[in-house]
C-alpha cells in the first residue's frame, strides 16, 4: 500500500510539473516600428494600452517600440528597408505604398499563420488593400476615412450653416473670411494632409469610378475625366478664394493643427483618428464633405483599410512577431475606437463600452454606416513616383502655382 | 625610427589599415553606387547586369519629363555662389574685425560660434519658427515698421523659398569659416604685422596686402568646404521644406528619387553627380590656386 501511495503521489508530482513545463517560453525580444511619438497623437494611448494587454498575454515576448513621427516613418522605413534592416514588426501604409515595400522583399506574407477563424474576424474587404497575388502581407487596425470636421461654436458664432452642398462650402468660407476668421487649414509642407483634401473634392465632382479608374491607373482610367478635372479646378477656387491661412503651403500637420485645436479654424478634412483629439471637446462636429449636386458621390468616402501592421520578411522569431502583429491589429481596432482615434476593422462587441464612446466617433460611424464605397486615397494608392507626383501637383494647387486643368494635365504622366 | 620609415614594407604596414578602411567605405560603396547607376533598378527588377542601360539614367536625370534634377543643380549652384560670395567674405570681415584685438573677443568669438554647434535639426526648427507668418520674429518686425510680408509665407512664397531655405544655413556656418580664418590670423607672426605697421600700413590695406595673402591656404580650405558642403546639402532644406517643389537640391532629389520613387538605378546615378561635382570642384581649386601660386612665385 505505501508502495502505492508513494507511486501516486510521484506520478501526481511529475503531472503537475508538465504544464508547468509547457508554459516555458523562451524569452524573445521583438522590435516595432511605430508612429504616434507625439503625445497629441490620438492613437498612442490606445496603442499604448494594446501593447501592455500584449504584454500580459505574452510575457516572454519582449516588444522594443521604435517611436517615430509619421512622416519621418516614412523616410525612415524607405531607408531601413534599403539596408534589409525593418523591425520586426511595423506600421506602414497599405496599397501602393505597402506593394512597393513587398516588392523589395521586405514583408513576410502572413498566409502561414492566418486561420480561417481570425480571419472571419475581419470586417468584409479588410485585407483588400494588403494583398497581392493572393498574399496577405498585414493586419489592419483600422477602417480609415476622411470627414470635414467643423468647429461648430465658430459656425453658430458667426451665423454660418454647416456646408452640405458644394456651394454651401464656398458661402461658408467667405463668410468666414469676411469674419476674419480662417475658413479651412491642412498641413502643406507635409503634402499628404492636402492630397486628402484634394482627393475628396475629385472624389465629390468625379465619383467613385472615374477617381478609382484614375487612382489605380485601371483600364480606361484618366485624370482629364471632366469630374476629375472640376475637382482640381475646385480645389484652385478654395485656394483662390483665399480659404487657407497664407503661409498654409509651408506648414507641416502639427504646425497646422495647432490653430485648428484652438478653435481658430472653422474646418478642417482629416482622417477618422484627428476624432480622437476632439473627443473632450463639445465644439466639434465631424460631417461628410459636402456634396456636389448631380453627382452620385455624396457617400462615397475616401480611406478605407489603409494602414497597417506588417512582419519584416526576415524577422528572426516570426511566430512570435505574428502573434505581435495580429494582437495588435485586431486590439488596437477596438482600444482605438473606444478612444475615438480610430474605426474598428476587426468584429467585436461593443454594446458593453456604449457610453465610453465619443460623440465625434458615434458621428463618423454614423456617417460610414450609409457609405456606398470606399476608395484608397490617392498617394497610397499611386506607387512610388506616381505617389510623389500626385503629392507634388497637389502641393502646386495649394501654392496658386497651377490650375486644376493643369493638375490633370501633369497627372496624365502616371499613364505614360 | 628613419631606419624603419626607410623601409618602403614598413610604410606600407603602416598606412595599410588606413587604405583598407578607405577602400571598403569610400572606393567599394562608390564603385558600387556606379554599377548602379547604370542600371535600370527599380522594386521589380534586381540590381543585375540583366537590367544595364549603359548612360541612360544619367540623361534621363537631366531630361526626362518632369525631373525636378536640372532644378536642383541649378539651386546647388546658386547657394554655392552665395556661400562664396556672400558667406565666405562675411566669415573674414568677421575673422579680420575679431583678430585686430577687439574688446571681448573670445566672447564675440564663441557666440558666433554657438550656430556649428547646434544640431541641423534644433537650427532648422528655429527658423522654422522665425519665419512663421504670425508669431515669426521676421513678419513681427516687418510689420512693426510697415514692410510688408511675402505672399503665402516666406518658405511658400514662390520668390523667397528659396532663399530663405539657404539663409539658415549660411547664417549656421559663417562662424565655423570665421573661427577657421581667425586662426590662421591669428597665426601669422606679429613681426610681419609690426613691419607692416612700420611701413604705414593700416586698416583695409593691412587686410588685402598683408593678412589675406598669408592665410591663402586657409581661404583655399574654407573654400573647399564650402563649395562640397553646397553640393551635398541636405539636412537644413529637408527639415525647413522637406525638399518640396522650388526647394529641391540635389541630395534631397537623389532621396526621393531612391527611396520614395524606388528607381534605384537614377538615384545611384544622382549620387554619382553629386560626388563628380564634388571632386571636379575640388579639382578646380586646387588647379586655380596653384596657378596663382605660381604666378606669385614668379
Amino acid at each position: 500500500m505505501k508502495k502505492f501511495v508513494a507511486t501516486m503521489l510521484a506520478l501526481l508530482l511529475c503531472l503537475s510539473v508538465v504544464p508547468a513545463l509547457a508554459d516555458q517560453h523562451e524569452e524573445v525580444t521583438l522590435t516595432f516600428g511605430s508612429i504616434w511619438s507625439s503625445e497629441s497623437e490620438a492613437t498612442r494611448a490606445p496603442f499604448l494600452k494594446t501593447l501592455e494587454e500584449f504584454a500580459e498575454q505574452y510575457p516572454w515576448i519582449h516588444v522594443e517600440v521604435d517611436w517615430n513621427e509619421a512622416n519621418a516613418w516614412k523616410d525612415k522605413g524607405d531607408t531601413l528597408a534599403s539596408q534589409n534592416a525593418m523591425p520586426d514588426v511595423f506600421y506602414w501604409n497599405a496599397g501602393g505604398i505597402l506593394k512597393a515595400m513587398v516588392d523589395q522583399g521586405q514583408v513576410m506574407a502572413l498566409n502561414d499563420y492566418l486561420d480561417d477563424e481570425t480571419l472571419g474576424r475581419l470586417i468584409d474587404g479588410a485585407l483588400a488593400n494588403m494583398t497581392f497575388d493572393g498574399k496577405i502581407y498585414g493586419l489592419p487596425y483600422t477602417n480609415a476615412c476622411s470627414v470635414l470636421y467643423c468647429n461648430k461654436a465658430l459656425f453658430e458664432a458667426n451665423n454660418v450653416k454647416i456646408p452640405e452642398t458644394w456651394d454651401e462650402l464656398k458661402a461658408a468660407v467667405e463668410a468666414f473670411k469676411a469674419a476674419g476668421v480662417t475658413p479651412m487649414t491642412t498641413g502643406g509642407g507635409d503634402r499628404w494632409p492636402t492630397n486628402m483634401l484634394g482627393d475628396i473634392l475629385m472624389l465629390r465632382f468625379a465619383g467613385d469610378e472615374a477617381f478609382r479608374k484614375a487612382v489605380f491607373k485601371l483600364e480606361g482610367g484618366t485624370f482629364l475625366d471632366e469630374g476629375l478635372i472640376a475637382g482640381a479646378n475646385a480645389f484652385a477656387e478654395l485656394v483662390e478664394m483665399g480659404a487657407f491661412p497664407d503661409d498654409v503651403a509651408a506648414l507641416t500637420r502639427d504646425e497646422s493643427e495647432v490653430p485648428w485645436h484652438d478653435g481658430k479654424v472653422a474646418m478642417y478634412v482629416m482622417g477618422q483618428w484627428e476624432g480622437g483629439n476632439l473627443a473632450d471637446k463639445e465644439d466639434f462636429i465631424a460631417v461628410a464633405f459636402p456634396a456636389v449636386p448631380g453627382v452620385d458621390s455624396a457617400n462615397a468616402f475616401m480611406g478605407g483599410p489603409a494602414e497597417e501592421f506588417a512582419v519584416a520578411a526576415y524577422t528572426e522569431h516570426p511566430e512570435e512577431a505574428y502573434l505581435l502583429c495580429q494582437f495588435c491589429a485586431e486590439n488596437l481596432s477596438k482600444n482605438g475606437y473606444l478612444s475615438g482615434a480610430g474605426l474598428p476593422c476587426w468584429k467585436a462587441d461593443f454594446s458593453e463600452y456604449e457610453d465610453q464612446i465619443a460623440p465625434i466617433t458615434r458621428q463618423i460611424v454614423a456617417l460610414t454606416n450609409e457609405a456606398t464605397s470606399f476608395l484608397l486615397w490617392g498617394n497610397t494608392a499611386l506607387e512610388g513616383e506616381d505617389s510623389e507626383l500626385l503629392m507634388d501637383q497637389t502641393l502646386l494647387l495649394l501654392s496658386g502655382e497651377i490650375t486644376g486643368d493643369e493638375f490633370c494635365q501633369n497627372m496624365e504622366a502616371i499613364f505614360e | 625610427m628613419r631606419k624603419v620609415l626607410s623601409n618602403k614594407w614598413h610604410i606600407m604596414v603602416f598606412v595599410l589599415p588606413t587604405v583598407l578602411f578607405f577602400t571598403f567605405f569610400v572606393i567599394i560603396p562608390i564603385a558600387m553606387s556606379a554599377f548602379y547607376s547604370t542600371l535600370n533598378w527599380t522594386t521589380k527588377t534586381k540590381p543585375t547586369l540583366e537590367y544595364f542601360v549603359g548612360f541612360k539614367n544619367y540623361i534621363d536625370m537631366f531630361t526626362a519629363k518632369g525631373s525636378s534634377f536640372p532644378d536642383a543643380v541649378r539651386h546647388s549652384l546658386l547657394y554655392a555662389g552665395a556661400s562664396v560670395f556672400l558667406q565666405l567674405p562675411f566669415s573674414l570681415l568677421l575673422a579680420l574685425l575679431l583678430a585686430r584685438g577687439v574688446k571681448a573677443e573670445s566672447f564675440y568669438r564663441n557666440i558666433y560660434f554657438i550656430p556649428v554647434i547646434l544640431s541641423s535639426v534644433v537650427v532648422g526648427q528655429l527658423w522654422r519658427k522665425i519665419y512663421n507668418n504670425d508669431y515669426g520674429l521676421l513678419n513681427l518686425f516687418l510689420r512693426a515698421i510697415g514692410a510688408e510680408t511675402p505672399k503665402g509665407g516666406w518658405l511658400a512664397n514662390k520668390g523667397t523659398r528659396l532663399w530663405a531655405t539657404f539663409v539658415p544655413v549660411l547664417w549656421q556656418y559663417v562662424g565655423y569659416h570665421m573661427l577657421l580664418m581667425y586662426g590662421a590670423l591669428k597665426s601669422i607672426s606679429p613681426d610681419i604685422l609690426e613691419a607692416a605697421t612700420v611701413d604705414g600700413a593700416t586698416g583695409p590695406i593691412m587686410a588685402f596686402r598683408i593678412q589675406i595673402p598669408l592665410i591663402r591656404p586657409m581661404l583655399k580650405v574654407c573654400l573647399s568646404f564650402s563649395l562640397i558642403g553646397s553640393f551635398k546639402l541636405y539636412d537644413m532644406v529637408k527639415i525647413l521644406t522637406d525638399g518640396n517643389i522650388g526647394t529641391e537640391v540635389p541630395a534631397t532629389t537623389m532621396y526621393r528619387e531612391m527611396f520614395k520613387s524606388h528607381n534605384f538605378g537614377t538615384g545611384s546615378a544622382m549620387a554619382m553627380f553629386i560626388v563628380a561635382e564634388c571632386l571636379l570642384f575640388t579639382v578646380l581649386l586646387n588647379i586655380i590656386f596653384k596657378d596663382r601660386d605660381r604666378e606669385r612665385s614668379r
